[in-house]
């Protein structure tokens, strides 16, 4: 079966830096992944090669089998590939309908009616329906997340890429966004997960991907890499 | 209709209908005031788009407005091009250059995009005082009139009905959804990618479309003066079309241009002062910047309007 995103042999270098090094990664249509790794080990730079935020130095990206390395970001999201950041990325002086119109409005044939309808919903299925008039700065930072969250929803994503999404929220939060993102992948959306909350991803996901120094030392069943010797070398010290 | 919403609309009527009859309560001397006014109201509202709107800090558009100027005096006094076809092929030139010039600056932000549109200008202008055989360098151009006979009173009309139909385009511009792209690439450029939004061509089409307005404004003026000089593309001319849409309200169309039109009007009514007008002028802009980043006039409208909603509120609503 064909994957909905491959890498082959994805490279990143900055000056003398190689961030990512020869990876190899597939997802499958309705595949949970987590990816995760030690700080530095390249995930950011992955999921920004993966969505057209970064160019790769070398390798291959295909997007239903269809090459699309150094594609921009917004020919991702065209293609249905949604990403929410490590560092909330909000229009912060537009309100929070207006964050959720930018996407639902950039989608081609799109009209302001139909997507104003959207985002009510995605709001509502958020819990931020009451605060659409709100400018987005006003909000709380997991409120902040979850509107990120509902922009990435509006492009009606088959994958979406999110980035340390349980980062700086506390555990009802947490409890919230995963059982959302359980919600959203019993619709049939792709996840791939990067965070550090080993206990989160793990609940969530049945497959981990985990990498060190920018290359790929495991991937497989949670189960099964959590108890392999490298990743607990490379990733817990031990 | 609430009452914010009739104090918006009578505030509007009140202001065209002032503007129609201006000419009549003033002499030649604050009529041709009135022009001019009209003429930096445009650039700033143009200027208020393209930084306002879509955050691209830009020093350039008083080069456009000398663009569109020297483009349709040089086509109406050398080919006796019809002034509205060299007027409309000036803010043609002035789309194409904005676009090159929008461009050339993808990857730049903030002060080095200011700087490089500091650096356009300047070429322009050198080139524009070099030229002296077909420009008239510093001694200036003559170019013919726009209208006939000795009147500037179908100038002012003819101001008033570009800034209003100026207006009217750009604010229907901005409440599209170019305009709600325009404001989330201010507000974060890699946010709005992952949107979906083509950065790239929006951030061309802000450039395109403030140059535009800016070489409309240009043609206008520079048929109305008779005759252009280099200065009027001046970095110092830029600076003035800065403080007026940054007094007004950079993020408002409308309250740029009421800037514009205020300052316009308080430098030549404290002409009498000479050079502490300007330091007037330069207190009014440092409080404004210190205290009212959004203009005096956003300031001004926000407390009007609590004002009208505060009284909404308070009225009770209406049973059947």
């Amino acid at each position: 079966m064909q994957p909905l995103i491959e890498a082959r042999g994805l490279c990143k270098r900055f000056g003398g830096i190689l961030a990512v090094d020869h990876l190899a990664l597939s997802v499958q249509q309705g595949e949970l992944v987590g990816l995760i790794g030690p700080n530095g080990s390249g995930k950011t730079t992955t999921i920004n090669m993966l969505t057209g935020h970064l160019s790769p130095s070398a390798g291959e990206i295909l997007l239903r089998g269809e090459r699309s390395e150094g594609a921009a970001p917004s020919s991702f999201a065209a293609r249905r590939v949604g990403r929410t950041f490590q560092i909330t990325q909000l229009f912060s002086r537009m309100t929070v309908l207006e964050n959720m119109l930018v996407p639902g409005l950039a989608r081609p044939h799109s009209h302001r009616a139909e997507a104003t309808r959207q985002a009510r919903a995605h709001l509502e299925f958020l819990g931020l329906a009451k605060l659409e008039g709100l400018q987005a700065k006003n909000l709380s930072g997991g409120q902040q997340k979850l509107l990120e969250l509902g922009r990435a929803l509006m492009l009606d994503p088959e994958i979406l890429f999110l980035d340390e999404p349980f980062a700086g929220v506390n555990p009802f939060l947490r409890d919230e966004i995963i059982g959302l993102i359980q919600k959203l992948h019993a619709e049939g959306r792709t996840f791939v997960i990067v965070d550090h909350d080993i206990e989160a991803i793990q609940r969530l996901v049945k497959r981990l991907v985990v990498m060190a120094r920018g290359a790929k030392i495991a991937d497989g069943a949670v189960e099964d890499v959590s108890h392999d010797p490298e990743v607990l070398r490379a990733y817990a010290g031990v | 209709m609430t009452r914010s919403l009739a104090g918006q609309a009578a505030l509007i009527a009140l202001a065209a209908v002032v503007a129609v009859i201006f000419p009549h309560l003033v002499n030649n001397y604050w009529l041709s005031v009135g022009i001019t006014a009209l003429f930096y109201a445009i650039v700033a509202a143009s200027w208020a788009l393209l930084v306002g709107y879509a955050g691209q800090f830009s020093f350039g558009q008083m080069a456009f407005v000398s663009m569109g100027a020297y483009t349709s005096g040089m086509l109406a006094k050398y080919y006796d091009v019809p002034i509205p076809l060299g007027i409309a092929t000036g803010v043609v030139l002035c789309a194409i250059t904005g676009c090159v010039i929008g461009y050339v600056c993808l990857r730049m932000r903030g002060p080095y995009l200011a700087l490089f549109t500091v650096a356009f200008s300047e070429v322009l202008r050198i080139i524009l005082v070099s030229e002296a055989e077909v420009t008239g360098g510093n001694g200036g151009l003559q170019i013919p009139s726009l209208f006939r006979g000795r009147s500037d009173l179908p100038y002012y009309y003819l101001g008033l009905v570009l800034l209003g139909g100026s207006l009217a385009l750009m604010g229907w511009l901005v409440r599209s959804r170019w305009g709600l792209f325009f404001r989330a690439i201010r507000e974060n450029e890699e946010a709005a990618a992952a949107a979906g939004v083509k950065v790239v061509r929006f951030r061309l089409l802000a450039f395109a479309i403030a140059a535009m307005f800016a070489g409309l404004a240009g043609g206008f003026f520079g048929h109305y003066v008779g005759i252009l000089t280099p200065d009027i593309g001046s970095v110092d001319q830029m600076g003035l079309v800065v403080a007026m849409a940054v007094i007004g309200g950079p993020e408002s169309l409308i309250a740029a241009s009421i800037g514009a039109i205020l300052v316009e009007f308080l430098l030549e009514a404290l002409r009498a002062y000479e050079q502490w007008r300007l330091v007037l002028f330069a207190l009014v802009l440092l409080l404004t910047v210190r205290f009212a980043r959004n203009g005096l006039l956003a300031l001004g409208a926000d407390s009007v309007m609590r004002v009208f909603r505060r009284r909404d509120a308070a009225t009770p609503a209406r049973t059947a």
